[in-house]
């Protein structure tokens, strides 16, 4: 995959997509290029689309129209192509979506164990650089539901750096958190956007957007309305859509 | 979260709430009023006088050895001469009195083998099938017979304690493998398979029990060829199982019902493939969320295999009254029933006692 770097195959490629729930059109002719280490903040009121945007690109959304292609690769019913695609873009929820069963370097080992075949000793190694990475190295041993929201996100988000992936999305991180816990994850999304990581988020945490986003797109009703690098954006929204909901968010 | 609270408690210096003693509660709770205190009284007295019934009948006026039995006839207790001349009917059966050793030996082996299986360090799909295909080869070389200079003993001699237990184990070995089938079928994503399970579950659901073994038992000899039939037992206990997956995949649907969806879309963004999304992330979730009921149905197909005297087979109740129909043990058909209620109630509750304990291992991280 890192041939793709150099041959600056986009990181993400959208053309034309539309993608219906029943008779409601919940994306409509998106078009969007990511190029490699770009990091993209996506806002935009609930119900635009902007999670089921991104949970496209892992295809835990099937879209009915229109190409996507990931890495080079293109997203279609080829179970091969979503498996290796699926390596290759991690994935942070909402809701965390940890494995209670299991501890937290468990949920950390277990796809490098049973994906990238690593043996235990290669998989925990592993793991637990990269939960020192999100300084929880110390919580190894405990099982998700004895840590606060923000320890469970930093865990989803080590698990999901496990498998090395070149793409990471977001949907929405801190959308669950505590408010004294939201900075503890924004940090270590900060620090993976500084050391180049491909990063897809659907936040509203401006200040972080402002920070580290190359582009921030504002979507609504399945479109993409409009996108700017974030001074621009945040200063000088040209639609009055994009206006109207950064009243919203950012006057309290 | 944890040591967050600790460490906030420690700051504000809040105490522990006042230690309830046991006496304490002990008054608050019986003898806090005068009807109270007399409330108490009566139930204590009339609890006391049962009690004082039951050990009097049972130990202390009872009659224990075979060669007391004359005396039972005068005797207020009870007679257990008719367990010491009659215990190996009854844990035995029909099966030849010489081989008896083999018969214990099988038992000890199975119960042996559930019991390992209730250890976590079983839990893994290759360790219980290897523990499985061992420890119930052994049962059934040593009920059965025929190698390493066994006799072989046909299993319409086998009979009581064994007899339980090996359809119990066998159902059990059948069923469970069975019903994570069904359960995972009836939630596939292909609808025609989704209906055709969903619809196998609800119509031996719809059957009583005791259809199902008649059927198996009396019926099926005339639909399958002569080769697929095998003993009559086999194909009672394949329907029992049948029976038992249908109700147990009900229960571990239940349990995968509640799983979050996004503990599968977790899987598959880590790039799971589904056998490894079943086996590692929703089935072990489903065992926990539907314990209780899993456990409850072992327990009542502990208690059902009773059913089986119907068609003809001596388990450990229809062995009990061959033991006391002779002569001169039928009036002391109490003593049997206890007897036997008691082997029951070991087993039963042993089985309930291991499901509570597993609950509270498991809510381990569930918050």
């Amino acid at each position: 995959m890192t041939d793709n770097k150099a041959d600056n195959v986009p990181a993400v490629s959208m053309s034309g997509v539309n993608k219906w729930f029943g008779d409601f059109q919940v994306l409509k002719n998106i078009e969007l290029n990511v190029s490699v280490g770009e990091k993209i903040v996506i806002c935009g009121p609930s119900g635009s689309g902007k999670s089921t945007l991104i949970r496209c690109v892992c295809k835990l959304e099937d879209h009915q129209q229109g190409e996507i292609s990931v890495l080079g690769t293109e997203l279609n019913d080829d179970v091969a192509n979503i498996d290796e695609i699926r390596r290759e873009v991690g994935m942070v929820f909402q809701q965390f979506n940890l494995f209670p069963h299991m501890t937290v370097l468990e949920n950390c080992t277990l796809a490098l164990n049973l994906v990238r075949k690593k043996n235990r000793k290669e998989a925990e190694d592993i793991a637990m650089s990269l939960l020192e990475k999100v300084h929880i190295p110390d919580q190894a041993k405990k099982y998700p539901g004895e840590l606060s929201g923000g320890q469970q996100q930093r865990v989803a988000i080590a698990r999901s750096l496990c498998m090395n992936p070149e793409i990471m999305l977001f949907d929405e991180p801190t959308s669950a958190l505590d408010p004294e816990m939201i900075s503890e994850v924004l940090d270590v999304m900060v620090s993976l956007a500084e050391e180049g990581m491909t990063m897809l988020c659907v936040t509203h945490e401006m200040g972080f957007a402002r920070r580290v986003a190359d582009r921030v797109i504002f979507m609504d009703q399945g479109e993409i309305v409009e996108q700017n690098d974030p001074i621009s954006f945040f200063d000088n929204p040209a639609n009055e859509r994009t206006k109207l909901f950064l009243s919203q968010i950012l006057h309290h | 979260m944890r040591s967050g609270i600790k460490s906030l408690n420690t700051a504000s210096n809040t105490s522990a709430p006042p230690d309830a003693s046991l006496s304490h509660r002990i008054k608050r709770n019986l003898f806090d009023t005068p009807f109270d205190s007399l409330l108490t009284g009566v139930c204590g007295l009339v609890l006391a006088y049962l009690l004082y019934q039951i050990v009097d009948w049972a130990f202390l006026s009872s009659i224990w050895t075979a060669e007391q039995e004359p005396l039972c006839r005068d005797a207020s207790g009870a007679c257990w001469s008719v367990i010491d001349a009659r215990h190996r009917i009854i844990l035995f059966g029909l099966f030849p009195f010489e081989e008896h050793w083999r018969s214990t030996l099988a038992c000890v082996v199975m119960i042996g083998t559930i019991v390992a299986s209730c250890f976590p360090w079983f839990w893994t799909g290759k360790k219980l099938s290897v523990l499985w295909l061992c420890g119930f080869g052994t049962f059934y070389l040593l009920m059965h017979g025929g190698l390493f200079g066994l006799s072989v003993i046909t299993p319409e001699k086998w009979g009581g304690l064994a007899l339980t237990i090996f359809i119990f184990a066998a159902v059990s070995l059948i069923g469970m493998p069975l019903s994570i089938l069904l359960a995972l079928g009836r939630r596939s994503k292909l609808p025609i398979i989704a209906r055709m399970v969903g619809l196998f579950i609800d119509f031996f659901r719809s059957l009583p029990l005791l259809t199902i073994l008649f059927a198996a038992a009396v019926i099926t000899p005339f639909l399958l060829p002569g080769w697929l039939q095998g003993d009559k037992l086999y194909r009672v206990i394949v329907g029992f199982a049948i029976f038992f997956a249908c109700y147990q995949a009900e229960n571990i649907r239940a349990g995968l019902q509640a799983i979050p969806a996004g503990q599968d879309e977790a899987g598959l963004t880590l790039g799971l493939n589904y056998r490894q999304r079943v086996s590692r992330i929703q089935l072990p979730q489903a065992f926990r969320n539907s314990l209780p009921s899993i456990v409850n149905q072992f327990v009542i197909t502990f208690k059902e295999t009773s059913i089986v005297t119907i068609v003809g087979f001596f388990e450990i109740l229809a062995s009990g009254q061959a033991a006391y129909g002779t002569g001169q043990w039928t009036q002391h058909y109490i003593e049997v029933y206890v007897f036997i209620a008691a082997i029951y109630f070991v087993f039963v509750f042993s089985l309930s006692r291991y499901g509570a304990y597993l609950e509270k291992k498991l809510r381990v991280g569930h918050d």
